[in-house]
């Protein structure tokens, strides 16, 4: 390991002492650096932040609905609304970097545990719930969770006759913090507010305090794919399964929680291929090809082995713990291979390739 | 008897070695200078450039890291819970990583979720141990939030003034000088009290400080300036309340905490309110906040270890351009200003046979980890053991040049008081008050080239 380290400071080195900056970022064949980078931004980023508002906004008008007509249809469609939010926001977390971490955006919407005793104290209290009262709680008190805890309850068993006015008045403020939020991070990215995105697509010029280095941008991103699998296969999967016990799961309430896994992993395909809802640009995915295609055909094959390896668990996630145990060690196995390679293959060829 | 002969010569090389890193200068042929943790460096330049592990650990420490890294990001929540309970009844934070976002450096506010900023109090004198003197009803540390139905011990507010200043050549700088105070007092505090405010710092290295020998350190020390050079540091000595002895203090913005693990294991008795088997008495203990509940330890000995072993097995940052003349040039005078003369460019870490990857590394912390009289500007005027009111130990700065990059904007010193480099250099005063003024006076492009030299850290 320490031979390797050397290694690489030397590579480093030669490759900075060998490669003069200039504009010629252009590859063998395949699109520029920058370009992957502007469709990165164009592509993937800005309209994952934008459909995340979007359904967030439609989660905000059904727990509105919800709130004035307390009944089962309003509940099943606020719960539909939650889930599609969730699909949205869970896929952006294959690429988990700027504003999103480094403002909380994260935490403040995906928190977990739900605190219940301290919830449940809440709501007994006569407390104010406005808007205003959510963003001074703890995290672990407010965001997509909390809304999970309320909507479908332990088990999935919440009643729309069972929700407390106080819960309505929560929930109400609630989902419009989440409105709020998801709000601030997509003008984080957009270009006509908080302009991220020419911190990405800008990678290496002043015109990035962020990124000093295109190469530095595209570890990043190989570094958020990679962290993504680590966090599903290794902490969301194996800290229920290693304890055989599903109150542990993420997403337990709503019995989400492989849907929410596999929209992971779809989002570090989405990474690798600048792309979203199936509209997509130049990619990381043509660098690779373009001068080892080999590793992107293995890259391609193992994400979507990683994504289609859930289908081997035939229930949820909460009851696969107990009664599918090869198969969830299976999906983890999977996961964990793919990792492997972005952390290993692409890493260095991001290092090798990308210079400036 | 030849070979014994040549074994000393080769030993006493060795030794001359050793003792030539002493010297603050770099002899940079004898070490690549980008390797600031020695073999414990990456090279990352991203945000997320402060939470790497350590590149040599393999098998079950790999393991434990990533377990520590989980359980530093896991948010905890108030008892009885089905998991991560054991938050409060008071507390400043929910998360180790609520504070030390990215593990860098925090955000220099109180009251919110991702405040990092707390107070410590204490009553004027020393106690059994030369320590501070715990306030009765509040302890050392002023829990400014709580759990439902428990009241926080109060809020704290800063408040800044501002100062429009002008280095010699003209160029405006701008200080800014906070003033801290208590109010919502839960309840009265008789007398004076002594407040000190500490910013969440960055994680990285710190088990490389914790293996540098304490003979290197003391050997650093001049208490009496003997070398006329008006610095005079010394090593703070403190009560390690796990091993129950005086120790020498390495971290803390006072150099107050002996270990990783009793820093650890009091953020998370005092930061969260999250006891362990090391401090099971709940901070709230002998308070009307007091819980009552029989569920101490909170903390599995296990992940208490896991967090331990994160914080000591964080990997240092490589620095960048350390080719570019201008760096080069900015390093020449960050030297020639004596600014090395606290922040050492140099250690080398004990030999440790089960732990090889903390072993005889050449590492450059730019910290001689002793304690300064830091002048009246910077003065919390609340002793720390052996560290006065207006000592501070010597900031590493290793990584100092990605605080902007991992938490952006960045801020610098033990409040968070400067935003930028210059701010934190022109706060600088008593023993660094020559070399302040050297900089001060300096030419615009060589402060310049100091700046970017400080940012190739």
């Amino acid at each position: 390991m320490k031979n390797s380290l050397y290694a690489i400071a030397c590579v480093s080195l030669l490759t900075f002492a060998g490669c003069k900056k200039s504009n010629n970022n252009v590859t063998t064949t395949g699109p520029t650096e920058t370009q992957v980078l502007t469709d990165f931004s164009n592509d993937l980023a800005n309209p994952n932040y934008q459909d995340i508002q979007a359904k967030a906004g439609v989660m905000n008008t059904a727990i509105d609905s919800l709130v004035l007509n307390t009944n089962t249809t309003n509940l099943n469609t606020a719960r539909t609304a939650w889930v599609n939010t969730r699909r949205a926001w869970e896929s952006c977390e294959g690429y988990l970097f700027g504003p999103v971490e480094d403002d909380n955006y994260d935490p403040d919407t995906d928190s977990w545990p739900v605190d219940a005793v301290e919830l449940d104290s809440l709501l007994s209290s006569s407390n104010a719930l406005t808007v205003g009262d959510i963003s001074a709680l703890p995290q672990t008190l407010k965001g997509y969770h909390a809304i999970e805890y309320i909507i479908f309850g332990e088990g999935s068993t919440a009643k729309a006759s069972d929700i407390t006015p106080r819960q309505k008045q929560f929930l109400s403020s609630l989902a419009q913090s989440i409105y709020n939020t998801t709000t601030n991070l997509r003008n984080s990215w957009d270009p006509l507010q908080g302009d991220f995105t020419a911190q990405v697509i800008g990678a290496g010029t002043a015109a990035s305090t962020y990124f000093t280095s295109r190469q530095a941008a595209f570890l990043t991103i190989v570094g958020s794919m990679s962290d993504i699998c680590d966090e599903v296969a290794n902490s969301k999967m194996q800290t229920p399964f290693a304890a055989r016990d599903s109150t542990l799961d993420e997403s337990s309430f709503s019995h989400n929680s492989i849907i929410d896994f596999t929209n992971n992993i779809t989002g570090i395909q989405n990474a690798y291929f600048s792309r979203y809802n199936n509209a997509g640009g130049h990619s990381l995915h043509e660098l690779v090809a373009a001068k080892n295609a080999s590793l992107d055909a293995t890259l391609q094959s193992q994400m979507q082995a990683a994504i289609s390896s859930f289908g081997i668990i035939t229930t949820t996630f909460e009851k696969a713990i107990y009664t599918q145990r090869n198969q969830v060690a299976s999906v983890q196995n999977t996961i964990n291979t793919l990792k492997a390679t972005l952390d290993g293959q692409l890493t260095t060829f991001v290092k090798t390739n990308i210079k400036d | 008897m030849k070979k014994l002969i040549v074994i000393g010569a080769l030993g006493l090389c060795v030794l001359l070695l050793v003792k030539c890193q002493k010297s603050a200068v770099f002899p940079a042929d004898q070490y690549n200078d980008q390797l600031s943790g020695g073999s414990e460096t990456v090279f990352d330049a991203t945000s997320k450039a402060f939470g790497n592990m350590f590149p040599e650990l393999t098998g079950y420490d790999v393991h434990v890291h990533t377990l520590g890294d989980l359980i530093f990001n896991q948010e905890f929540v108030a008892e009885p819970a089905i998991i991560h309970g054991g938050l409060g009844p008071i507390y400043n934070n929910t998360a180790c990583s609520d504070c030390h976002h990215n593990d860098g450096i925090g955000l220099p506010t109180t009251g919110g979720t991702q405040s990092s900023l707390l107070m410590r109090i204490s009553l004027p004198g020393q106690d059994e141990h030369g320590g501070p003197v715990p306030v009765p009803g509040y302890g050392l540390q002023v829990q400014d939030k709580a759990v439902f139905g428990a009241v926080p011990e109060a809020a704290v507010n800063i408040t800044y003034t501002y100062q429009e200043l002008t280095l010699p050549d003209g160029t405006p700088y701008e200080l800014r000088s906070p003033t801290y105070t208590l109010t919502n007092l839960y309840m009265p505090i008789v007398g004076d009290y002594l407040l000190s405010p500490r910013l969440a710092p960055p994680m990285v290295g710190l088990g490389l400080l914790e293996a540098i020998p304490e003979s290197e350190i003391v050997a650093g020390a001049d208490p009496n300036d003997a070398n006329g050079d008006g610095i005079k540091g010394h090593a703070n000595y403190v009560w390690d309340p796990v091993t129950q002895t005086t120790m020498i203090g390495r971290f803390g913005w006072k150099a107050n905490t002996a270990t990783v693990v009793t820093q650890v294991a009091t953020a998370y008795n005092q930061d969260m309110g999250v006891t362990s088997s090391l401090m099971p008495v709940e901070s709230s203990y002998g308070q009307s906040q007091y819980d009552g509940l029989k569920d101490d330890p909170e903390l599995p000995d296990s992940l208490l270890n896991a967090v331990k072993f994160y914080a000591q097995t964080l990997a240092v940052p490589a620095r960048r351009n350390t080719t570019d003349a201008t760096i080069q040039h900015g390093e020449a005078l960050f030297i020639s200003a004596k600014c090395v003369n606290c922040h050492r460019q140099t250690f080398t870490t004990q030999v440790d046979v089960t732990r090889p990857y903390m072993s005889n590394q050449v590492i450059h912390p730019y910290t001689d980890m002793l304690v300064h009289d830091m002048g009246t500007g910077l003065a919390d005027n609340r002793p720390d053991y052996l560290a006065n009111g207006q000592e501070w130990r010597t900031a590493p700065l290793w990584g100092l040049g990605l605080f902007a990059v991992v938490n952006n904007p960045g801020y610098y010193l033990h409040d968070g008081r400067a935003r930028n480099l210059t701010e934190a250099i022109m706060w600088h005063g008593g023993e660094a008050e020559n070399a302040k003024n050297t900089f001060a006076n300096m030419s615009a492009s060589d402060r310049a080239a100091v700046l970017k030299f400080l940012l190739s850290l």
